[in-house]
């Protein structure tokens, strides 16, 4: 029943493409203009629910008519794009955005207002489908990973965790040095066992190794997880799901710096230009473990291995100072200015000064025993 | 004055300060004579209600001589007129005031002293007036020392075809080569001022015809007398010479002046202190000098009138730019009679922009002067600085490099021309305002047509814009909807349609 549940979904998607389809054709058959209202998704319409701690799309809503001129491109994009996703889940293919991108792209030829002939392509980068393709998960509201479109991904997770993926059956605690990928579509796997306190996620993919080398995981009876930098949503969505199905609590663990903060800012409550997918994205009850700017001074981190803020760390920090979801924490409005009052940062390794095994041996387990973190 | 220069010879007068009236050298000389004849013979057709028909010819000889040939089909000129006409320099002009090309025959007489001189050819000249059973032909010389004509030789002919008009022949040193552009150049012109007239030019390596695009003229000038505001002392001394001596002042003042009326006239003489009923023999000459000022100073005269002068109106001017520039768009303006210094003047312009106009970085200026097309000395034309300097094209939406033809025309019984070549019209405040008005007005006519053009295009670009997508939207829709593909397309097409005949988004 596990493969049963997405592909369920990915045809009630494929409904809710049709149905976007069908009014379209209707305003064209009464002769009006169509025009799809596409709920607008930059800063100036996410906003931050402090109830469910998440980020959320607001009710803006940008109309995308067809006869105007500024919206014409973005119109036909949008509509060609709906048309190759309704295409591969008729033809049940699982293209990546990128397949998408190459399966749109042509040559539309016409004379211009001199009558010159003149050349124009679908669309020019991947950007602009990978965008019209975050348009057309707002207006149907089904996720491009319930349809089964793929994308690269970067999460990797280790630890006691045994998973059915299709008819395989996984044991993450038999990766060797490596890990397993988290599928572009992780609500596809099926959890079958888990031996695990607590999930530890992992900014940077070198400590992740690191500490996999030491097989942490097995020694602190935990699952180890890292989205590499700025998470995709698929690590974002596995991280939720083991938060909210297997309720095992969530830490994350950054370099002392404002990018660090974000991340896990993203994990806990979304992102700004994926707001619309917070609510099955974020997992609201993530802990910031570290590093803190407090710990550079509690912990004595050698000056020589303080790295000196650079303006766009500061200017990163007053924005985030400005964000809903920093501003309404004590904890973070403290970390967050004595940042900018001491203008330092440090990277994890920095703990190695006192030794590889300190961050392991000595500060994760401190923190947690001692709860020292920040929610 | 004119005393004295007879028994000097005034052939001999002219002769010797040829440069004076534009022959300078072999160059200026053709586009000078040229020039002369055409005018002429715009004047013996236009001004007595003929549609002009002028046919012009130049041959280069063998001997390196220039012949140059015209004829009209104008009034002719009475056979006994012939000899004195083109072998006499004498003051031919009235004290008339009216718009005309040029004091009548200076110019012609100064062409055929130019020929004499440089080939020692006779001038032939073939004439009929109207209705004259004869048609005659002469071959004529000056003797310029004593200022008469010599006729080579006289043949009369039978009219049969009821010709009138003149044919005049001439040969002469001259530099067609250079002399082309300009010739051409000037015959184009006339051809813009003139659109009621029939032009055709036959030279070497150029052969002009401008067909009349409208058989219409324009209305012919009327004879009028000065306007007290405009007099000097010579022309004053003239006019009183010319009337009775017991003449009372006022009355003089009401006889020989433009719009100035018994009242007036008592009102004049009170505020210059004169006694209007003063005998004109009693005039002193100190008397005669206060007269002319007070004259020029008062401001009690009625505005000149503008009957005595021919301007082409807007609809003829509009044809002969549209004729002869091919604009896309044209528009002319004839501005209301005003006046300087006692002279009356109309000024008209006409815009044109686009067609076959090339875009250049600065407005192309055609200048007129009483129907007379100025080519040189354009950098000290008041048009010019007004076109150039004042306007600033930018706020009737116009972008250098841009296809712009301005055509000033200014009318006058006096045309302030500055210099002696009488190619550039002076920067006279009065006639420069209005100038700068109506180029202003034309400008704003231009403005709206562009703004119009804008718009069209903007319709247009939009239909491009959604129009290029329509295949693709509806291949879309059709896919997804499995709603029939054709009828979508042709529905799109129509929306579009539709929209932008209603003036777009």
């Amino acid at each position: 029943m596990a493969v049963a549940a997405p592909d369920r979904q990915r045809y009630e998607a494929l409904r809710a493409i049709e149905e976007v389809a069908r009014q379209l054709v209707a305003q064209i058959a009464r002769g009006e203009g169509p025009y799809l209202e596409v709920p607008v998704r930059t800063l100036a319409n996410i906003i931050w629910d402090p109830q469910s701690k998440l980020l959320k799309l607001g009710p803006r809503k940008l109309r995308r008519d067809f006869l105007d001129a500024g919206e014409a491109r973005k119109f036909m994009q949008t509509v060609l794009m709906m048309s190759l996703l309704a295409r591969a889940i008729r033809e049940g293919d699982y293209p990546t955005i990128r397949d998408l991108y190459y399966a749109g792209k042509h040559t539309i030829e016409y004379t211009d207002e001199y009558g010159r002939a003149r050349k124009e392509e679908t669309w020019d980068v991947q950007k602009e489908s990978d965008s019209v393709i975050q348009d057309i998960e707002v207006l149907t509201g089904f996720l491009r990973e319930q349809m089964g479109i793929l994308h690269d991904t970067k999460g990797k997770i280790v630890g006691r965790l045994t998973i059915r993926s299709g008819a395989d059956v996984i044991d993450c605690s038999r990766m060797g040095d490596g890990a397993y990928s988290i599928p572009p579509n992780p609500d596809a796997l099926e959890v079958l066992e888990v031996d695990a306190e607590y999930v530890l996620v992992i900014e940077k993919d070198a400590i992740f190794n690191r500490l996999n080398k030491e097989r942490f995981w097995e020694k602190h009876r935990c699952l180890i997880v890292t989205g590499k930098g700025q998470p995709d949503r698929s690590t974002r969505r596995m991280v939720r799901r083991l938060w909210e199905e297997l309720g095992l609590p969530v830490y994350v663990l950054t370099d002392a710096d404002p990018y660090g903060f974000y991340i896990y800012s993203v994990y806990r409550s979304g992102s700004i230009t994926l707001g619309y997918e917070s609510e099955r994205l974020a997992t609201t009850g993530a802990r910031f473990l570290g590093l803190t700017i407090t710990d550079i001074y509690d912990y004595k981190i050698p000056r020589n291995f303080i790295i000196k803020a650079k303006d766009r760390d500061l200017k990163r920090a007053k924005e985030l100072l400005n964000y809903p979801w920093f501003r309404s924490s004590k904890e973070w409005v403290k970390q967050l200015q004595l940042f900018l009052e001491k203008q330092e940062k440090v990277e994890i390794e920095a703990l190695s000064g006192y030794g590889f095994k300190f961050l392991t041996e000595r500060y994760i387990p401190e923190k947690l025993s001692t709860g020292a973190w920040i929610e | 004055m004119s005393e004295q220069y007879r028994q000097l010879s005034p052939s001999e007068f002219f002769y010797r300060n040829r440069e004076v009236a534009g022959f300078s050298n072999p160059t200026r000389a053709v586009y000078q004579a040229v020039r002369e004849l055409v005018e002429n013979a715009l004047d013996a057709t236009e001004m007595h209600g003929i549609l002009p028909d002028i046919k012009l010819e130049l041959r280069e000889e063998g001997d390196g001589s220039l012949t140059l040939a015209i004829e009209d089909n104008g009034i002719g000129i009475p056979s006994s007129e012939v000899p004195n006409v083109f072998g006499r320099v004498f003051y031919g002009s009235k004290y008339v005031l009216r718009q005309s090309r040029g004091v009548f025959g200076l110019g012609v007489k100064m062409v055929v002293l130019y020929a004499q001189m440089t080939t020692g050819r006779p001038v032939k000249v073939r004439t009929a007036t109207a209705r004259s059973k004869f048609v005659y032909e002469y071959e004529v010389m000056i003797d310029v020392e004593k200022n008469i004509p010599v006729i080579k030789s006289l043949k009369i002919s039978r009219n049969d075809s009821k010709w009138h008009g003149t044919r005049v022949e001439l040969s002469m040193r001259g530099n067609w080569v250079q002399a082309k552009k300009r010739v051409e150049e000037y015959v184009r012109r006339t051809a813009l001022i003139a659109p009621y007239a029939r032009i055709s030019l036959e030279a070497p390596d150029l052969v002009l015809r401008f067909e009349r695009s409208v058989e219409k003229l324009p209305p012919a000038p009327k004879v009028g007398r000065p306007h007290p505001k405009g007099v000097d002392i010579e022309m004053l001394r003239m006019m009183v010479e010319r009337s009775k001596r017991s003449t009372p002042l006022v009355e003089f003042l009401v006889e020989n002046f433009d719009g100035v009326g018994p009242v007036t006239a008592r009102k004049f003489c009170e505020w210059a202190g004169l006694n209007p009923e003063m005998k004109l023999r009693d005039l002193k000459v100190s008397d005669l000098e206060l007269l002319a000022l007070k004259m020029q100073e008062f401001s009690g005269w009625r505005r000149p009138k503008a009957s005595t002068l021919s301007p082409l109106g807007e609809e003829l001017l509009a044809e002969g730019v549209r004729a002869v520039l091919n604009p896309e768009f044209v528009t002319a303006v004839s501005r209301a009679p005003s006046s300087y210094g006692g002279h009356p003047f109309v000024v008209e312009v006409a815009l044109a922009y686009g067609g076959a106009i090339p875009p250049a970085e600065r407005p192309l200026v055609l200048r007129f002067a009483n129907r007379i097309p100025l080519l040189y000395d354009e950098g000290v034309d008041v048009s010019v600085k007004v076109v150039t300097e004042k306007i600033d094209w930018r706020t009737y939406k116009v972008e250098f490099p841009a296809p712009l033809a301005v055509v000033t025309h200014v009318c006058s019984t006096k045309v302030p021309f500055k210099g002696v070549g009488k190619e550039a019209v002076a920067d006279v405040p009065e006639i420069e305002s209005e100038i700068e008005a109506g180029v202003r007005e034309c400008a704003r006519r231009l403005r709206l047509h562009l703004s119009r053009l804008e718009r069209l295009l903007e319709a247009k670009r939009w239909r491009v814009t959604v129009g290029k997508y329509v295949e693709d939207v509806s291949r879309a829709l059709s896919y997804i909807t499995n709603y029939d593909e054709e009828q979508l397309r042709s529905r799109l097409v129509e929306l579009i349609r539709s929209r932008s005949s209603r003036g777009g988004r």
